[in-house]
């Protein structure tokens, strides 16, 4: 370790930058500059990589257009009609409302690419309905609203499974196939938590919604519950790719919220694609920042550098699996998401392949593992958004997320020692490795 | 920012043409969006950062951090200013496949976002300078979309 090498400098430019509050999205770019700057490359490389990689990367349109879909959905009733639907059917049981609360979040990642927006939208529903009259205590509620959110994005659509297929050249469509059953997994793993805390913990039931209106019900809910049909549908029917399925999920949602339940206005549309353009600017400055930076990691070789590391070890593939849910959850209590996926992973990468790790399993394991990352504290942006939501203090959410957070830990665990799970339904449609 | 809609809407409703000119707008589309968006449309409590110490400290020492960043950032976006031109400049012997756009004036929104940026920080430095702080905006509130 040399501290005049240009790459240590870089590395400790972008720490020290963003210590000091820059977004990390500059901070990275800042840091690449001082890079080219010491090691007296061109500094216009900076531009030609920014510039060349979000021109060269259609499938990131992905991203804004399922931020989109989320926040008509979310402006819509779409929701409403769903949590309906979802209620008539595990509503009767005991912890009715926490069921429903799971089932409604496996539906919803069905439709939605982000776990911010499941929490911001349903989420929020759900907070209200569960503390209504007294029935769950708040941090209960918001714990279980955390966590069901982490599905979001594990079920496809996703724009965390986008960004990795950016980073590691895997099938985007496969990807999305491999995340079902681990979603749904992950959903059940929490439905069994609830049902054998319900008992002791004394959780409500709801009135029972009578058979005979449960056609209805559906109905009413099935332009929505209709919504991952048509996209999954349209991927691997082969219409479309997944960037042209994630504009037709958007325009699907508005078509939805906007005709058929007529429930959204032109200034809820003018503030959703305002909310989506926001978004989408902030995620792209992170894109930018990584592309420069990956950039600069790929002139010091360091993905071949660890893998030579890591190679004097005789790590078999389940070990190094192993140690790399360690490090991204480790990594996950401090640092955001998008970050961790731009620019960890693909440095670990090249080392998954070279131990014949088969590329979406290690997705998934990656994605899952950030999701996760989400709900761990001291940072966990999910956990802050329902403080604010629920009003309770961060930590009492904390102690009522720790057993969800043991439960999917041990789902997690399950899914990276049996690859079968996450790679059976992608076989069955086709892929091989 | 109303670019910013515009590029949003031409996305979704040109996307179902397989044809290659609009794919091409997408992407072009895409590029702006982001820097262009950037540039003047995100407000400073939607970035995505690290703020874990930045919002654990006194304001004063916060304005401080806010201002040494600032200006950090601002020498280095400047320093590369004349590199990035010619860059850009370079560029305008390509044109793109389709809607022959001439690639430096496609190029060109980098320098508005160099720019704009250092404007945006140099605006930041001298709030700091003068005393004040900046204030923290609520955890969460910015940049999640995973």
């Amino acid at each position: 370790m040399n501290l005049t090498d240009p790459f240590v400098l870089s590395i400790i430019a972008i720490v020290v930058l963003s210590l000091l509050g820059l977004p990390i999205g500059h901070a990275m770019i800042g840091g690449s500059i001082l890079y080219l700057l010491v090691a007296g490359l061109d500094m216009g490389t900076v531009a030609e990589q920014i510039l060349n990689g979000l021109y060269s990367s259609y499938i990131l349109i992905a991203v804004p257009l399922f931020i989109l879909a989320a926040e008509l959905m979310n402006a819509g009733t779409i929701t409403h009609r769903l949590l309906d639907f979802c209620n008539a059917i595990v509503g009767r049981f005991r912890g009715g409302l926490a069921l429903v609360n799971v089932v409604q979040s496996v539906i919803f990642a069905g439709m939605s690419g982000s776990a911010i927006a499941d929490a911001a939208g349903t989420g929020k529903m759900m907070q209200t309905m569960m503390t209504d009259r007294d029935r769950y205590p708040p941090a209960f509620a918001a714990a279980l609203t955390a966590a069901t959110a982490v599905i979001g994005p594990i079920i496809p659509p996703s724009i965390p499974v986008v960004l990795y297929a950016l980073v590691s050249d895997a099938s985007i469509g496969f990807l999305f196939l491999g995340g079902v059953i681990p979603g749904i997994l992950m959903g059940a793993v929490q439905a069994g938590l609830i049902v054998a805390t319900a008992r002791r913990r004394n959780f409500p039931i709801e009135a029972p919604v009578p058979m005979r209106d449960l056609p209805v019900i559906t109905l009413r809910a099935c332009p929505a519950l209709m919504m991952p049909v048509v996209l999954l549908g349209g991927i691997y029917g082969g219409a479309t790719t997944p960037t042209e399925a994630a504009a037709v999920a958007a325009l699907y949602a508005l078509l939805v919220s906007a005709v058929l339940y007529s429930s959204i206005t032109p200034g809820g549309l003018y503030g959703s694609l305002l909310a989506s353009a926001r978004t989408t600017a902030s995620i792209g400055m992170l894109i930018a920042g990584a592309l420069v930076f990956n950039y600069v990691v790929t002139v010091e070789n360091i993905p071949e550098t660890l893998r030579v590391f890591l190679g004097g070890y005789d790590l078999t593939p389940l070990g190094y699996l192993l140690l790399v849910n360690v490090i991204l959850l480790a990594l996950g209590c401090l640092l955001e998401g998008t970050t961790i996926l731009l620019v960890v992973v693909p440095i670990l990468i090249p080392t998954a392949r070279d131990l014949g790790i088969d590329l979406v399993h290690f997705g998934i394991v990656v994605v899952i593992n950030i999701m996760i990352g989400l709900i761990t504290p001291p940072y966990g942006l999910l956990l802050f958004i329902m403080t604010s939501i629920a009003g309770v203090s961060l930590g009492s959410l904390i102690r009522e997320v720790l057993p969800f957070l043991l439960a999917m830990l041990a789902a997690l665990l399950l899914i990276t020692l049996v690859p079968g799970t996450v790679l059976w339904l992608p076989r069955l449609l086709g892929y091989e490795n | 920012m109303f670019l910013a809609f515009i590029a949003q809407i031409v996305f979704r409703y040109l996307l179902n043409l397989p044809t290659g000119w609009t794919s091409e707008l997408t992407v072009i589309c895409w590029l702006w969006l982001i820097l262009w968006g950037s540039a003047f449309v995100v407000r400073e409590r939607d970035e995505i950062r690290f703020d874990l110490v930045y919002g654990a400290v006194r304001p004063s020492v916060r304005r401080w951090m806010a201002g040494m960043g600032a200006l950090a950032l601002i020498v280095l976006y400047l320093w590369s200013l004349p590199a990035v031109w010619d860059y850009v400049t370079f560029m305008k012997v390509q044109r793109t496949a389709y809607l022959k756009i001439r690639y430096d004036h496609l190029y060109a929104i980098y320098i508005v976002f160099v720019i704009a940026i250092v404007g945006r920080y140099l605006w930041l430095l001298w709030a700091a300078l003068r005393g004040r702080a900046p204030t923290v905006a609520e955890p969460g509130s910015g940049g999640g979309s995973l």
